[in-house]
């Protein structure tokens, strides 16, 4: 009988014991990753050097200055809107753009989907967006905006060169 | 009854009798009307509020993502009569209801309950113009993923309540419904035009 009791004991301690151990387990284990660990949350600062993009310009400025009081007055909300940057960090920019100027407010893209669709942003908003008809060649330079567009397979942002914008 | 409601012989007080017809009717009146509009608040399906960037992910994707931009809606600005199209999170609207057609959405939240509410409480004159959703965008003045990359963040008045405003004259009228139906409003951060779907981010 003593036998029988230290069993059932033994065996209730135990699978208290391990009950316990699991629930501890439970808690303190990481939240499952059901889309993979984040990217982010810093949207990264790729130039896409040596790439043909797509840029949607916001207008042309003879200095620094005019462009960031420029972009000043052209706000997005709480979005990031158009970046201020140098024309000649884009190959073939002046020539395709026409306008006289060594800055301008830009977002550049890989695909035509993201150009569209801020450009469709900025017009919402009632600001000047003018998709450039032709890609233009990164040289890098400053940030200009590029990555915050959606990859085609529908799992997050585009991050990388797509064929079109591989010279 | 006391001698207050009571009309000299026993009879009812005309005061006593108006006040009860008005305690009945003024709520049929007002469910008759709802009821007519076809609307109810469902609450159906919520996801639960994330808080931080990694729960936000975990939840509801990653920013860009197809899910983000799954579901859209329209809504008319009261102030200058401009309709905006926005898209948002698939999770967050767009299940078949009395009111809005299935569109392969998850739950109620955004485009029956919310909106639902602020028609039904006829709190519409206080939707201005500026009305935006899913945005691949960063945060303004930031290098860090804006809620509005994820679908889960709509900006309503946001020509009147801009950011750097650190009170609110249009979207207090509506802000309650917002939060009685999970989503955080940006005036704590002085963001009055920003409602989002996630905290601590």
């Amino acid at each position: 009988m003593k036998r029988t009791i230290a069993i059932v004991a033994g065996l209730a301690a135990g699978v208290l014991t391990s009950l316990g151990i699991m629930a501890v387990a439970a808690r303190t284990a990481p939240e499952p990753m059901p889309f993979g660990p984040p990217v982010g949350p810093a949207v990264g600062s790729d130039t896409g050097a040596g790439e043909l993009l797509l840029v949607v310009v916001g207008g042309v400025y003879p200095s620094r200055s005019d462009a960031e009081v420029a972009n000043a007055a052209m706000p997005f909300g709480d979005l990031q809107g158009y970046y201020v940057v140098p024309v000649a960090q884009f190959q073939g920019f002046r020539q395709l753009t026409g306008e006289p100027g060594d800055f301008a407010l830009v977002s550049v893209f890989r695909t035509d989907e993201g150009a569209q669709e801020f450009a469709e942003l900025a017009a919402s908003f009632g600001h000047p967006a003018t998709i450039l008809p032709e890609r233009v060649r990164s040289l890098g330079g400053l940030y200009a905006g590029l990555g915050q567009e959606p990859n085609d397979d529908g799992s997050g942002p585009l991050t990388g060169p797509v064929a079109d914008s591989l010279p | 009854m006391g001698k207050a409601t009571r009309a000299g012989g026993g009879g009812w007080h005309p005061l006593a009798l108006a006040a009860a017809a008005f305690a009945i009717g003024v709520p049929l009146v007002v469910a008759f009307h709802w009821g007519q509009q076809g609307w109810r608040d469902r609450h159906e399906n919520y996801p639960s509020r994330p808080q931080g960037y990694t729960q936000i992910v975990n939840r509801f994707g990653q920013p860009c993502s197809a899910n983000a931009r799954a579901i859209s809606m329209s809504w008319r600005a009261a102030d200058n009569g401009t309709t905006y199209r926005f898209p948002f999170h698939i999770k967050l609207g767009g299940r078949s209801t009395e009111m809005v057609s299935d569109k392969g959405g998850r739950s109620t939240n955004l485009d029956n309950d919310v909106y639902g509410h602020i028609q039904q409480q006829h709190l519409q004159e206080h939707v201005d113009h500026g009305i935006y959703g899913y945005a691949c965008r960063a945060k303004r003045d930031g290098g860090e993923w804006s809620t509005h990359a994820f679908g889960i963040a709509i900006d309503v008045s946001s020509a009147e309540e801009y950011m750097g405003k650190c009170s609110s004259t249009v979207n207090r009228h509506h802000a309650s419904i917002w939060q009685n139906h999970g989503w955080y409003w940006g005036l704590a951060f002085c963001d009055p035009m920003h409602f989002q779907f996630a905290t601590g981010y």
